[in-house]
């Protein structure tokens, strides 16, 4: 139960209004009730929210080019404009009806290709699925992974996962297909792994999913849950 | 155990977290398009300067890309947590400039007619990113609907940057009172926007 004095501060918190000794006395009572955790996190979201609030502005382009410089990212470029002579003006008009060309033969071959591609999609079953490599969130362990073999056209597929420790009695792994055509991700089934943290099982989501973006493992109750409640343990896309 | 409901948008802001955290540049140029106009909006708001608030917002992304490794998804969404940072980066401005935010509290569409109109920035087109946009007046509609007492104490801490003590002074209301007010506000928001 959380007291009113708790849900003050905890909205204080949230605010970031607190002074650091105030936090501090705070987070250890944080640390100490799942509750609070909860309220705290919701209050957040909310907090967060308040920024859309703000009338709508966007940043200028020149922004973008800066943060990527920062981070180590060469930003694109325009060309620089050549200060040629008079006399040399020809050659870019040379080198661009050559590049016209070359365009066209490479035009040419791309369609050979994608016609053979579009026959071998449809001859061979293993060139219509798509991979997902999940990866842990930061509530998994960090050697833990799973692989997804997806094939749309059968709506199944296989997962393969690796080093993921057996949950507590009373809960369960569940896998999720995060598709575009649905609200929330559609359950793909129950999984347990052995006693190596290994499973690897055939599965089929519980309604048709049109495009899926990604596929994700939760932490959930025994037996799986109607819609995803737990923590996300692994997502990956594809 | 935290009760989520993530959507698919929220999942996908985590993956592209967890691979800037694994330092995809890509994966960092992708989350900037998508927050950058929040973020930008919320440092305008707050400091009403143009080089002000870029700078804020640089801030904010160098330090999205140096600690996505330690996001944790427990404790918020990706949204939250970027609109915390740069919050964060606004709130040490305004403090090293030993001013405050020249916000004025009162219902969000009169502010929005308040905005300076020399910014050389750009105002977004509504037709734009509609989705955002619903979002935006949705959370604006619950804000407006709050009781004007909580909503003028939750703009206050969250726009003006003041304490709950210089809240409580400048709105000449006893300190508990303002907790209150700003408890029940976030509580009445939390309720309506999250469940």
């Amino acid at each position: 139960m959380i007291s009113e004095e708790q849900q003050d501060q905890a909205a204080l918190y949230a605010l970031g209004l607190l002074n650091p000794d105030e936090d501090a006395a705070f987070e250890s009572q944080l640390s100490a009730s799942a509750e609070l955790r909860d309220l705290v996190r919701e209050l957040r979201e909310a907090t967060g929210d308040l920024a859309l609030t703000a009338p709508s502005r966007l940043p200028p382009a020149s922004l973008k080019q800066r943060v990527m410089r920062d981070i180590g990212m060469e930003p694109e470029r325009s060309a620089p404009i050549p200060t040629q002579r008079a006399s040399f003006a020809w050659i870019p008009w040379a080198l661009a009806a050559m590049l016209m060309v070359l365009c066209g033969v490479l035009a040419l071959d791309r369609a050979s290709l994608r016609r053979e591609l579009t026959d071998a999609r449809a001859a061979d079953p293993l060139m219509q699925t798509i991979f997902f490599t999940l990866t842990p969130s930061e509530s998994a362990p960090v050697d833990a992974k799973a692989t997804v073999a997806w094939q749309p056209s059968r709506q199944s597929g296989v997962i393969r996962i690796t080093n993921l420790p057996a949950p507590q009695p009373g809960r369960d792994y569940q896998l999720w297909a995060v598709d575009a055509a649905h609200k929330d991700p559609i359950s793909a089934g129950v999984i347990r792994v052995d006693k190596n943290g290994v499973a690897q099982i055939r599965f089929k989501p519980v309604d048709t999913a049109q495009q899926v973006k990604a596929f994700a493992i939760s932490l959930e109750r025994e037996g799986g849950a109607p819609k995803k409640e737990g923590p996300i343990l692994l997502v990956g896309t594809a | 155990m935290a009760e989520e409901t993530a959507t698919a948008q929220q999942m996908a802001d985590r993956e592209m977290v967890a691979r800037i955290g694994r330092g995809d540049q890509s994966a960092f140029s992708a989350l900037y398009d998508r927050l950058s106009g929040p973020l930008y909006s919320l440092a305008m708001n707050m400091l009403g300067d143009t080089a002000e608030a870029q700078d804020a917002l640089q801030d904010a992304f160098l330090q999205i890309w140096s600690r996505a490794g330690t996001y944790d998804p427990e404790q918020s969404s990706v949204f939250s947590w970027s609109v915390l940072l740069t919050r964060s980066k606004v709130i040490d401005r305004l403090r090293a400039r030993g001013r405050r935010s020249r916000v004025v509290v009162g219902s969000t569409d009169d502010k929005e007619t308040r905005t300076e109109a020399a910014d050389a920035s750009t105002i977004e087109s509504a037709t734009d990113t509609a989705d955002k946009n619903d979002e935006a007046a949705h959370v604006r509609s619950v804000l407006n609907n709050l009781p004007s007492e909580q909503r003028e104490a939750i703009e206050l801490a969250f726009f003006g940057d003041l304490t709950h003590h210089e809240i409580a002074a400048r709105l000449g209301q006893p300190l508990g009172t303002v907790k209150a007010r700003i408890r029940r506000g976030l509580l009445k928001l939390r309720q309506r926007l999250h469940t």
